[in-house]
Formats: C-alpha cells, sequence, structure tokens
C-alpha cells in the first residue's frame, strides 16, 4: 500500500510543469528588490548622480567602498554641485550586498541593481571602478565632463520637498 | 591728499575736528562722500577710509549697515515711501505703487533720465501725516498724487535751473 | 573661589571666571555655543547659550540667607532666560541648564539657525565635526515647521582671498572669524555688511583675506561657511586619521597634527591632506600660521630624492643600493683621515644631529656647523633663555619684553600673535629695529638705531635710554626677543651676548618667563647648538673647506651666494637631502635620499628650548630614509656599534650624552594634561576644530641659570658695521615668510602670495639713483647679482636696501653686506 502511496506522488510530479531553469541559458525574473551589483546613476542630460560624498562608503558595513571627491567647475562639470567622484571603487569580494550604500545616498546616485554573475579569476578584477559601475549615458544627454553656463547647476541635492 | 579731501577740505577738517579720533568721523565722511558721488561708491569708501585710517572693509561694513547710505548708484532725487501700517493705514501703499506707476520705474528703480529713484522704506516718524515721503532726507508729508506731480515738476525745474544757471 | 550651583549641585569655581568656561572646566556641564569661544570676548549673540539663572537671596540688613518654608536657601530666578556666555560667575549664583525651559530655548534657536541653512552636509566639508550638525541631532527640534522653498539661495563660492572661501549660504553670523582678525590678529580686513537676513561677512581690503593666520577661521567657524582652498573637498572628516606633529618651519614650534588618509593617486599610501592646529597652551595655544597649515606640500614634491646615487668614473650619478652607497661613503671617510666636516640645516632632527654627530666622532672630526649662518648665541640662550615652565600666554601687567633685530611677524608669526596679545593684556612691549616692522603697530615703544648697530643699541640702553632702560629693568618679568637682521654673525653674537648681560644684570634669568629668546631660522635652532652643530663651525668650514663635506639638508646655494667657491675646493661633497634638484647635486659625490618631518618619528627643539616630538604620519618617497637611520648604519660601518633601530632608541643615547638632554624619553615628551581650555574633544562648538593634544606636550630643557650654577656677563665685543659709502649701499637681507625657499616653493596654492622679488629703497636713495618704485633695479654685492624690483616706500632707512631673502631664485647674501644698485633699463 505505501509503495503505491509513495509512487503516486512520483507520478503526480512527473506530469507536473518542471521547476528546473536551463540556467544559464534561462534566466529566471528578478524581484524587483533583488540587490545585485552596483549602478551609478546618471541624471537624463548626463550629469552624474554622484557627488561624492562618501556616505556610502562610511555606511558600508563591509568596508568595500572607496570614494575620493574633487571639485568641479562650470568649464568640467561631472556633476550638479559643487563636488564629485573623482575616484569610486568598491570591492566586491569584500562587498555583501546588503544595500545599506543605497539607503544612505542623498541623490540616489548608487543603486543595487541585478546583475549576479560575479566570478572572478584575478583578485585584482575584484575592484569595479568608476568607469566600470557607472551608466552609460542615455540618449540625448552628454558623457561627463561637460562645459555648462555658469551658475547652471549649483546644487549638489535636488530641490528637497516640504514635509507633508 | 584724495579728491574728497582736495574738494571738501573745509568740511572735512571740521568734521575731524569734532572727535577725539579719526575714526569716530566716519559717519559724516560717509554723508560727504555720498554726497559727491550721489552714492557711497567704491572710491567714496577708500577715500573714507584713508582720511580715517581704517580699513575699508570697516567702512563698507558701516556704509552697509545703516540704511541712509545708498550702496547703489541713485537719482538727483532719493523718494523714500514710507509703507509701515500706520502709514499703510491711509494709503501710503496705494501712493507707492502710484508713485511708481506714475515715474514708470520698479520698487528701487531710478528714472531713465536719472532724476528720480522710488523705494519703500520703514517707518519714518511721520505716522499723523502719512502718506509721506522722504526726499534727499527731506520730509513730504501729507501727499497724494496730485501733490505729489507738482512737487515731482518743481524738483524738474529746480535741476534745469541749475543746468541753465551753470551756462 | 565662590560657590555656584549648576543643576542644584554646589561646586567651587574662580571667582569672576566666565560662566560658560566654569561651567565646563568645573562641573563638565557642556553649555552648547555657537558664537562664544574661549579664546574670544563674548559677544552673546547667537543665544544659543540660554540657561536659567538666578541667585540666593539675602536679606540686606543682615546679609543672612533667606530661607524658604522648607528651610532651603531662597532662589530669586531671573525673570527669563540668559546668556550664560556673558555671565560672570558670582558667590551663590545658581544655574539651571536641564529644565524644559531651557530645552525649548534651545530647541527654537537651532530652529531659527536651520530656517535658512542650506542641506548641504552631505558636501560640506565640515560634516562630520560641524557644531552646527551635532548640536542639532542633540538640541534640534528634529522636524522643521518651516518651507523649504524659503530657504535664500546665495553665493556659493565667495573667495575672501587666495586661501579661504566663503559660503555664504551656510553662514550663521556668529562673527567668530570677524572678532578673530579684529580681537586677536589686530587686521580688521573682514566685517559683516548689511543687516538682518541679509547680513553677509565680507571683506573690501586690498588685498583680501590675507593675514598669516587665515586659516584658523575655518576651524573655529562653527559651520562649514568658511573652508580652505587646501583642503576643500579633499575628504570627509571621519575618514582622516590624526597624527601629531610639529611645525616645520619656523623657532615656535607650533604643535599641529597632520590629518591623513590613503590616496590612489600618491600610490595608495598615507597622504596629508590637511595640517590642523594641536593643543599646546604653552606654544601655540590652538593657532597655527597659515605657512604651516598650506606649506606641506614640500613633503610629496616631484623633486624629491628617490634613491642614493653615487657619481661614477665618468662623472655621472648612477643609482644605487643603500648598503652600496653606505659602503662607498664609509671608505671614503675612512680614507680622508680626519680632514671632514659636516654642516647640518636647521629641519634636521635631533635624531640626526646626534646620528651625524657620532658619524664625525667616528672618524675624529669636530668640524659640526649649523646652517644658516644667520643667528648665533645659541650657547646663550641655553644659559639663560625663558625658564622651565614659561608661556608667553602668562605674561601680563607689569611684564616687559623688548623685540630687537627682527620682523617678529616674517620670522616667527606664532610669536609675533602671542605677544601681540601680551600687550593687550598690558606687558609692555618695546620694538627696536632700523627699521618699520609689523610688530610695531602693536607696540607700546618703538626704537630706532642704524642697521648694524643693535649691539651698541643694547649695551648703551642705559645711557642713552635710561627711561625704556628702567622700564625693562623693574619689570616682572622681562623677555628680550632677538633676531639677526642687519647683523653679521659676529655682530648677532655681540647683540645676543649684551641681552644677555642686560637679563643677568637685572637679575631676568633662570625663572619662568624670564630670559632670552631667539628666532633661530627652521625648528631645530636650539638642537642644533645642542647636537654641538654651530655657526661659528660653519664659517671656519668655509674658510679652509675639508677634503670631504658632509651637507645634510642644508641647500647651501639657494642660502649662500659665495657657495660656488667655496664648495668647489671641497674634494668630495656627500649630499643628504629631500630634493634631487639642488644645485649642490651637481657637485656631489654621492646623494642619500632623506625623509622630511611628515614621513617619520623625531623631536625638534623649539627656541624656547622645548624638546617636541613628531609622528610617523605620510607614505615614504620611494628608497628615501630617516637621516638618523643612514647616518647609524654608517656609523656601524666605521665602527661606532650597532645601528639603532628607533628614532626612541637615538634618544636614549642622546639622554645619556648630551648633558642637557638627562632624562629626556620619548614617554616624557608624550606626556599630557588637561589644558585649559578644552578644545577639540566630543564638543567641537566650543572651542573649534583644532586637536586635542594626544601627541605631548613636550619637555623644555632647563637652563644652566636654572640649574643653579652662577651666570656671569661677559664682555661684549662690538662690531663695527659697515658704512654705506661713495656709490655703496648697505644691502640688508631680511626674512619673509612666504619665500622660494625649496621646502615651501612647491606648496603651489601660496604662489599667489608669494611676492615678486623686491628690495626696498629709500626715496632719498632712490631719488639720488633715479629710481622709481616698479623699476628693476641690478644689485652687486661682491659674490651676488640678483634683479628685483624696487619699491621706494619709507620701508628701508637711508643709505640701505632691505632685501628680502629666498625670494629670488638666485643667492642672496645671509648677512648684511656692501653693494651697488643700479636701474636696469
Amino acid at each position: 500500500m505505501n509503495v503505491i502511496k509513495g509512487f503516486a506522488t512520483t507520478f503526480k510530479h512527473v506530469l507536473e510543469e518542471s521547476v528546473t531553469l536551463q540556467y544559464p541559458e534561462q534566466v529566471r525574473p528578478f524581484q524587483q528588490r533583488y540587490k545585485g551589483r552596483h549602478h551609478l546613476r546618471r541624471y537624463d542630460n548626463g550629469l552624474e548622480k554622484c557627488i561624492g560624498c562618501s556616505l556610502c562608503a562610511a555606511s558600508c558595513p563591509a568596508d568595500a567602498i572607496w570614494v575620493e571627491a574633487a571639485e568641479n567647475s562650470d568649464e568640467e562639470r561631472y556633476s550638479p554641485g559643487e563636488r564629485y567622484a573623482k575616484t569610486y571603487e568598491i570591492n566586491m569580494l569584500r562587498c555583501i550586498f546588503c544595500g545599506y550604500c543605497e539607503d544612505a545616498c542623498p541623490t540616489q546616485a548608487i543603486e543595487l541593481g541585478h546583475e549576479h554573475q560575479l566570478s572572478f579569476t584575478d583578485r585584482r578584477d575584484v575592484i569595479f571602478t568608476k568607469e566600470m559601475l557607472i551608466d552609460p549615458v542615455p540618449a540625448g544627454g552628454q558623457d561627463t565632463p561637460q562645459q555648462v553656463a555658469p551658475g547652471a547647476f549649483n546644487r549638489s541635492i535636488p530641490d528637497m520637498e516640504n514635509p507633508k | 591728499m584724495n579728491q574728497l579731501q582736495q574738494k571738501y577740505q573745509d568740511r572735512i577738517t571740521h568734521t575731524l575736528s569734532k572727535y577725539p579720533d579719526k575714526r569716530s568721523a566716519v559717519m559724516p565722511l560717509l554723508y560727504i562722500a555720498q554726497e559727491e558721488y550721489g552714492w557711497v561708491s567704491p572710491e567714496g569708501i577708500d577715500q573714507v577710509a584713508e582720511i580715517c585710517d581704517m580699513d575699508a572693509t570697516q567702512v563698507k561694513s558701516i556704509a552697509g549697515f545703516y540704511t541712509m547710505y545708498s550702496e547703489k548708484p541713485k537719482g538727483k532725487y532719493w523718494l523714500q515711501v514710507c509703507t509701515d501700517l500706520p502709514c499703510a493705514l491711509r494709503g501710503a501703499d496705494q501712493f507707492h505703487e502710484d508713485l511708481k506707476a506714475y515715474l514708470e520705474v520698479e520698487e528701487g528703480g531710478t528714472t531713465a533720465d536719472g532724476m528720480f529713484t522710488v523705494e519703500h522704506v520703514m517707518c519714518l516718524a511721520a505716522c499723523d501725516k502719512a502718506p509721506m515721503l522722504q526726499c534727499n532726507f527731506h520730509f513730504a508729508e501729507n501727499l497724494d498724487m496730485d501733490k505729489m506731480k507738482v512737487l515731482i515738476e518743481q524738483w524738474r525745474n529746480e535741476v534745469n535751473q541749475q543746468v541753465n544757471g551753470s551756462r | 573661589m565662590v560657590k555656584i550651583y549648576i543643576d542644584d549641585r554646589e561646586y567651587d569655581v574662580p571667582a569672576g571666571m566666565n560662566l560658560v568656561d566654569a561651567a565646563k572646566w568645573h562641573a563638565d556641564n557642556d553649555i552648547p555655543v555657537f558664537c562664544y569661544h574661549p579664546k574670544m570676548e563674548p559677544v552673546g549673540m547667537c543665544r544659543m547659550c540660554l540657561v536659567q539663572q538666578g541667585a540666593i537671596e539675602k536679606d540686606r540688613a543682615t546679609g543672612e540667607v533667606v530661607l524658604d518654608e522648607h528651610g532651603q536657601p531662597k532662589v530669586r530666578w531671573m525673570p527669563k532666560l540668559q546668556t550664560a556666555c556673558t555671565q560672570r560667575v558670582t558667590d551663590g549664583m545658581v544655574i539651571r541648564t536641564n529644565t524644559a525651559e531651557v530645552d525649548q530655548a534651545r530647541q527654537n534657536v537651532i530652529e531659527f539657525l536651520l530656517t535658512s541653512h542650506p542641506l548641504d552636509c552631505p558636501i560640506c566639508d565640515k560634516g562630520g565635526e560641524c557644531p552646527l550638525q551635532n548640536l542639532t541631532m542633540e538640541h534640534g527640534p528634529g522636524m522643521s515647521r518651516m518651507q523649504f522653498q524659503d530657504k535664500q539661495h546665495l553665493d556659493k563660492h565667495v573667495p575672501l582671498g587666495d586661501l579661504i572661501y566663503l559660503d555664504e549660504e551656510r553662514c550663521i553670523q556668529c562673527a567668530r572669524c570677524v572678532r578673530f582678525q579684529d580681537e586677536l590678529v589686530g587686521d580688521d580686513v573682514l566685517a559683516f555688511h548689511e543687516r538682518g537676513r541679509r547680513l553677509q561677512i565680507i571683506t573690501n581690503s586690498n588685498p583680501g583675506f590675507d593675514t598669516y593666520f587665515s586659516g584658523n577661521t575655518t576651524d573655529i567657524c562653527p559651520v562649514g561657511a568658511l573652508t580652505t582652498a587646501d583642503f576643500r573637498f579633499g575628504a570627509r572628516p571621519w575618514e582622516l586619521t590624526e597624527v601629531p606633529s610639529i611645525d616645520p618651519f619656523d623657532a615656535a614650534g607650533s604643535n599641529i597634527s597632520l590629518s591623513i588618509r590613503l590616496d590612489r593617486d600618491f600610490g595608495g599610501k598615507a597622504m596629508i591632506k590637511r595640517v590642523m592646529p594641536r593643543q599646546n597652551e604653552s606654544v601655540n595655544e590652538i593657532w597655527i600660521s597659515d605657512k604651516a597649515r598650506f606649506g606641506h606640500h614640500f613633503t610629496r614634491s616631484e623633486n624629491r630624492a628617490q634613491s642614493p646615487m653615487i657619481r661614477n668614473a665618468n662623472g655621472q650619478l648612477m643609482q644605487t643600493t643603500w648598503e652600496e652607497a653606505l659602503k662607498s661613503v664609509a671608505s671614503i671617510l675612512k680614507a680622508a683621515g680626519k680632514d671632514v666636516a659636516a654642516i647640518a640645516g636647521s629641519q634636521m632632527s635631533n635624531e640626526d644631529l646626534w646620528a651625524l654627530r657620532e658619524v664625525m666622532s667616528a672618524v675624529g672630526s669636530t668640524r659640526l656647523g649649523a646652517w644658516p649662518i644667520t643667528h648665533a648665541g645659541a650657547d646663550l640662550v641655553a644659559q639663560v633663555g625663558v625658564g622651565v615652565g614659561s608661556n608667553l600666554g602668562d605674561l601680563g601687567k607689569g611684564d616687559a619684553v623688548l623685540i630687537i633685530a627682527s620682523d617678529l611677524e616674517e620670522e616667527v608669526p606664532i610669536w609675533r600673535l602671542r605677544l601681540k596679545l601680551a600687550k593687550e593684556r598690558g606687558v609692555f612691549l618695546a620694538v627696536a629695529n632700523a627699521r618699520h616692522t609689523r610688530m610695531e603697530d602693536f607696540a607700546t615703544a618703538c626704537l630706532r638705531y642704524d642697521y648694524g648697530m643693535a649691539a651698541h643699541f643694547l649695551s648703551n640702553l642705559r645711557a642713552e635710554n635710561p627711561d625704556l632702560a628702567q622700564q625693562l629693568a623693574q619689570a616682572n618679568n622681562l623677555i628680550i626677543l632677538t633676531g639677526a637682521e642687519g647683523l653679521s654673525l659676529d655682530g648677532s653674537r655681540a647683540l645676543m651676548q649684551a641681552a644677555a648681560n642686560f637679563l643677568i644684570e637685572t637679575g631676568h634669568v633662570g625663572k619662568p618667563n624670564n630670559g632670552l629668546l631667539s628666532t633661530f631660522p627652521g625648528p631645530n635652532g636650539m638642537g642644533q647648538y645642542y647636537m654641538g652643530f654651530t655657526p661659528e663651525n660653519t664659517q671656519d668650514i668655509m674658510i679652509n673647506p675639508p677634503k670631504v663635506l658632509i651637507v645634510a639638508q642644508a641647500d647651501l646655494y639657494h642660502d649662500d651666494p659665495s657657495a660656488s667657491q667655496w664648495v668647489h675646493e671641497v674634494e668630495t661633497v656627500i649630499n643628504l637631502t629631500l630634493f634631487a634638484d639642488e644645485t649642490l647635486s651637481h657637485e656631489a659625490h654621492t646623494i642619500l635620499p632623506i625623509q622630511s618631518f611628515a614621513e617619520r618619528d623625531g623631536t625638534f627643539t623649539n627656541g624656547e628650548r622645548r624638546v617636541q616630538r613628531f609622528y610617523t604620519a605620510q607614505g615614504p618617497i620611494a628608497d628615501a630614509l630617516p637621516a638618523w637611520q643612514v647616518l647609524s648604519r654608517l656609523g656601524e660601518k666605521l665602527g661606532r656599534g650597532k645601528a639603532k633601530l628607533s628614532a626612541a632608541t637615538v634618544m636614549a643615547d642622546i639622554a645619556k650624552n648630551v648633558p642637557a638632554f638627562a632624562g629626556v624619553t620619548y614617554k616624557e615628551i608624550s606626556n599630557v594634561k588637561r589644558q585649559f581650555p578644552d578644545v577639540g574633544g566630543r564638543d567641537l562648538y566650543y572651542g573649534g576644530t583644532a586637536y586635542q593634544n594626544r601627541g605631548g606636550l613636550g619637555v623644555q630643557l632647563k637652563t644652566t641659570a636654572e640649574s643653579g650654577e652662577a651666570i656671569n656677563t661677559a664682555p661684549v665685543e662690538l662690531v663695527n658695521a659697515p658704512r654705506s659709502q661713495a656709490g655703496q649701499m648697505l644691502i640688508v637681507p631680511t626674512t619673509v615668510l612666504y619665500n622660494r625657499e625649496r621646502t615651501f616653493l612647491p606648496s603651489a596654492l601660496m604662489h599667489p602670495r608669494v611676492m615678486m622679488p623686491y628690495a626696498e629703497i629709500n626715496s632719498a636713495d632712490a631719488a639720488k639713483l633715479g629710481i622709481k618704485s616698479g623699476d628693476v633695479v641690478e644689485i652687486v654685492a661682491d659674490t651676488m647679482r640678483v634683479r628685483v624690483k624696487a619699491h621706494v616706500n619709507g620701508g628701508a632707512p637711508e643709505g640701505s636696501i632691505v632685501l628680502p631673502r629666498h625670494l629670488t631664485t638666485e643667492a642672496v647674501p645671509m648677512t648684511m653686506t656692501l653693494g651697488r644698485v643700479s636701474k636696469v633699463d
């Protein structure tokens, strides 16, 4: 009797749709809030959102982020306001993908995306530089550094809204 | 000896003689500079600083603090209309607007001929005679636009006469 | 002492103390402040320090304390909250800082300040060490009732000078910077403009905000309104590591803190991001000069010597290893027998100098020269210098200071700042020089003598200036501060002796705040003397050049126009240097790269004979090693025993062998104690961002006068100074703070502040020679020929030309000489 019961379970599953995916040919859709590798975002005009404030590095529990800042000018503008990230590096071996950097960011410049294929053959390859992290320039935008009209982008942080 | 000292030698000497140290004379001297240039101009500040033996920064600071010194070029007649509450209750607000419209100037602006500058000020202590204004530190009281037009004509003539007279 | 009550507890505090200071120092109660600063007069502008204040009621007739129904003393409270910073403690004062009313008041003040403060914290250089940020977290309302759109948008980048930028939005109008310039520095080039909500800090001076102390305003600024051009966006404060160090430029030995952080562009090594003051109330309080703050770039100059080099048979310098280089130097020294001499610069640490002396004794030579050869008489400072426990900040009414032959603001700016304040506390400050100097603006008495006659002037003080002599003699405490302007080395010695004699005769020696000070160039002028290096020896070396000369951190060609002549006679030059591009490198047989003060441990002995320690901060440059290590290893090769492994063990050796250093250890130098006022602790709002002293307050060496030995006067050997004569004028080399020395030039941000080469000429002389202000003139004296711009003003006395050193690329004589001046068409 038990044997029949057991086989019944087996046959039931044979007829069911398979849950196995043929990775990497097939990829399961990601949850919206999945935390994969980081992206540095740009505004529509191509300016970098990152202002080099280093708060992501400060909030990082694994000490994986390294930021060095420098001063913007209207002739050579990377981001709105006075400050931009000259160096931005994330050590993916250290990163624990907790997303604290995302939370700390005052301009929503850093976001954890859905890329998860992060295996390496050389330890030196795990340091992701700014060039590797930053988004491509959006259509209609311009790459940084940009030459802009004086005083056009003098706020680091986009206008705040009133408390509701 | 700088330009101001040359032109107003007697007045400056007299002013300086009234105070124990030069520094104290800075405010009367700024009035002289304002009179000369029509406003407290940078060259005026530098010269006053030189006379008083002060740093030009301190002189500018004083000129900036007191509203009776103007740090912007002004017309020949500087009309300051009081629009504080008691005056406003007697129509000073409307008077101020009408005056600006009549002279075709913005707040703080100067007429194209360089004659009049209109701006509003805080209380001038003449609430009982509102609407009123202060023209080059002299009061004109109990005004309305009719009276004002007469006054403006008068001031224009004054200047014309001066110009003709000097010819 | 009076009794006061803070939050219902009783404290004994000195009468008349400022209430904020008293609460902090005696009751450990931090009353929040923005505008109040313990080093400045209170103004009560920011209202942050509101407290509930009352007094214990006393019966007027009997003087008895009135008791309430519970038998407790009755307190009469003020009807409204009072600003603590404008109160001085009195007997029976009762303060409450923890009531709901006080909390509400603090919250309101913060909310008010924030109505128009930008939300800039993520990019603000002050973010993380910001009094406004901290006090908002502590006392702020948490929520804003204000409209964000109402915030004023003002200019965020206003240069007040070349070094300081103002962000108008961030300023909270506390006036600390304005008051600092006015009260402490005495250059009132900052002021408020307009009023109310439009109030702003401005400067309308020409040039703008350019005092030698401008950087200090960024430390005391309670927000990020003032930032330095050097550090702007360099790093976030919490990422910095603080390393205690010593200002490497002047005799004051200001305590500084090097803020370091790893840097990609510096090869991933630790790099100095900024220089901050470190509190030492006896030395520099919490202030440093802009030269100390912004002059650190030479440590990373691209011209830093990278590796040891030896000249090969073809006369080319070839890179080599340390082992090879030291072996070669050792064999050169052995071959030279005793015909070896050494010249050491004043940026060498005590340890470096001692190790060099060890090498020299290994070869049996005592020819130890100090560089530069401008100031003599360090031995007299060791005898009758200011006593242990001296503090220029303690001088007050009844005390006197004589400054002679020195342009103090240019030579030791921190002493100028502290003596200016001393004068305001009532010190009799006399300034004697042959020309007008900035110090005269603050002096009680100004005196003139002819150039070269400083020693004559001081020797004959009693006869020729009896009033002044009496003022000085009768002072409770007397300090004589000498320079060497317009003097030869012999003349400098005569002046020092005359000063020492005056001090000895009037009994002003062997006590704190009494004695002799001198503006020795560099941070370790006294260390040179204690280790046996003297300028007189150098003079002898220049006259009788040895076969082998070891030059250590001395830029001979840049300092001395005659160098090319006498260095040429030396057969082999061994150059321990920071920089590979020195002219001496062309002559040197061996170049040994050494480390600057920032890369290693060591100690300097400042003008007040305080041995102070600096620590390793910055990453090393290529193969460079500390000089003491190089020399100690060389000593080993010459048979002086095992090379020392740390600077501390070298100091142990010094303590054993140099009597004045007996008992001095690194441990003792590193001792710290609580200093008033408490600056740089958890409450940055109180004293600013100057660092607390964690690296050590140093040890002041005893003078001979203090050790109980009898000190006698010695005859002053007056030197007849050259006088200007037919066609010849006196060329007077002087010191300017910002110059083109190799240790300062790499600080590019200071370049706008370095003057074009100039000479000051008296108008009478100028008329005779047909020179107008701005003309280019050529000045020729025996080995020197320079072209500079003439400044015709009251600066120079008739017959003399004031020619600042180190502004020209060609060397200017170190001491006064005769020369000719002609106009260049």
